[in-house]
């Protein structure tokens, strides 16, 4: 049994380590130790369930070991904001009033097609319409958006440029060639491979921003909306 | 939070408790069936062994695993009838020199059985 016990606690642990490590990404809406916990009892109550000759004190002393530890974090996360940090994590700012913080976005294996899906869902569609953008500890997004937000979205932006890397198909869709947005680039003095996001709404509404950057946003005085 | 820590002690004092007592037990269960075996070698080594002799080690290993399956995954019991069972067979035919080496691998597995229960590196790794 106390062998169970500390394979318990050290499965647990390397799982919860990964969880940490794997960023927000994996996890749904609950703590990443809450996950872990499910995960394992899950297949600890099934241990002995499944194969007849465990004992089955042994799927029981594993599932206390683990009832234990949730336990103790519940505890340390009351007591001691740092465990809690170290446990559950911290929320990370990855909109600012700079525009996105690419350092965070990367901490938490995210990219700007995340963000930008993530905003979506909150029904933020320009990205110069947040005033701040978080991932929660426990993985879910929240965005506070601008107090004109929907005066600054009146047509869908679309991604032209994404960490680096054109979107041909967007740009077709602007009609306009790949020159034409380079030409933008250089006006503003800005290297493709630099460049975190460029984003163009039918309007001609650009935004753009540089890694390690403020955001700008650029009408391009488009005669004719697009979409 | 006084709930709290007072689930954690009181779960940390069932494993605990649980541990200790299934350490003592299965050491002391293959300890004195270690002994039982011990006579039997040495009196089929001597050929003074009978057929009783290995009926009566075949009840006191029976009289013991009932509670062994609680503390042990079966296939560890089994793997002991298997051997037991064989030793009493070859004494019934007094095959004696075919038993020793079966009373040999239950001495062996009444030493490693309850090592591997022990706590050290290589058994929680």
């Amino acid at each position: 049994m106390g062998l169970i016990f500390i394979r318990s606690i050290i499965i647990f642990i390397a799982t919860l380590c990964v969880m940490r490590l794997m960023g927000k990404r994996q996890i749904g809406e609950m703590q990443p130790y809450e996950l872990v916990i499910t995960l394992i009892i899950a297949d600890l109550a099934c241990i002995p369930l499944a194969d007849h000759s465990i004992p089955l004190l042994y799927g029981l002393v594993a599932i206390l070991s683990v009832y234990l530890l949730h336990q103790i974090i519940c505890l340390l996360d009351l007591q001691f904001p740092i465990a809690k940090a170290v446990v559950s994590g911290a929320p990370s700012i990855v909109v600012n009033k700079n525009g996105i913080d690419d350092a965070e976005l990367k901490k938490n294996n995210l990219d700007v097609s995340d963000l930008i899906e993530s905003l979506r869902t909150e029904g933020i569609f320009a990205l110069d319409a947040v005033e701040y953008a978080l991932y929660e500890a426990s993985g879910s997004f929240s965005a506070l958006p601008k107090k004109d937000y929907e005066t600054l979205q009146t047509s869908l932006p679309i991604v032209i440029i994404d960490e680096g890397k054109f979107d041909e198909k967007n740009v077709e869709l602007t009609d306009r060639d790949l020159g034409y947005y380079r030409e933008i680039l250089k006006k503003q003095g800005y290297q493709l491979k630099k460049t975190l996001v460029m984003t163009v709404d039918g309007n001609g509404k650009l935004y753009m921003q540089q890694k390690g950057e403020k955001y700008r946003v650029l009408d391009l005085a488009w005669k004719v909306p697009l979409w | 939070m006084i709930k709290t820590i007072a689930s954690i002690f009181i779960t940390l004092g069932i494993i605990f408790g649980l541990a200790f007592y299934e350490n003592n037990r299965v050491n002391d269960t293959f300890r004195e069936f270690e002994n039982v075996l011990t006579i039997l070698y040495d009196k089929t080594e001597s050929g003074d062994v009978t057929y009783e002799d290995g009926l009566a080690t075949e009840e006191f290993w029976e009289n013991k695993k009932n509670t062994l399956h609680i503390w042990l995954p079966h296939t560890a019991i089994l793997e002991i009838d298997y051997q037991l069972y064989e030793a009493v067979g070859y004494l019934y035919v007094r095959d004696y020199k075919s038993a020793l080496p079966k009373i040999e691998i239950l001495l062996g597995m009444c030493e490693n059985i309850p090592q591997s229960y022990r706590f050290s590196i290589e058994n929680v790794l």
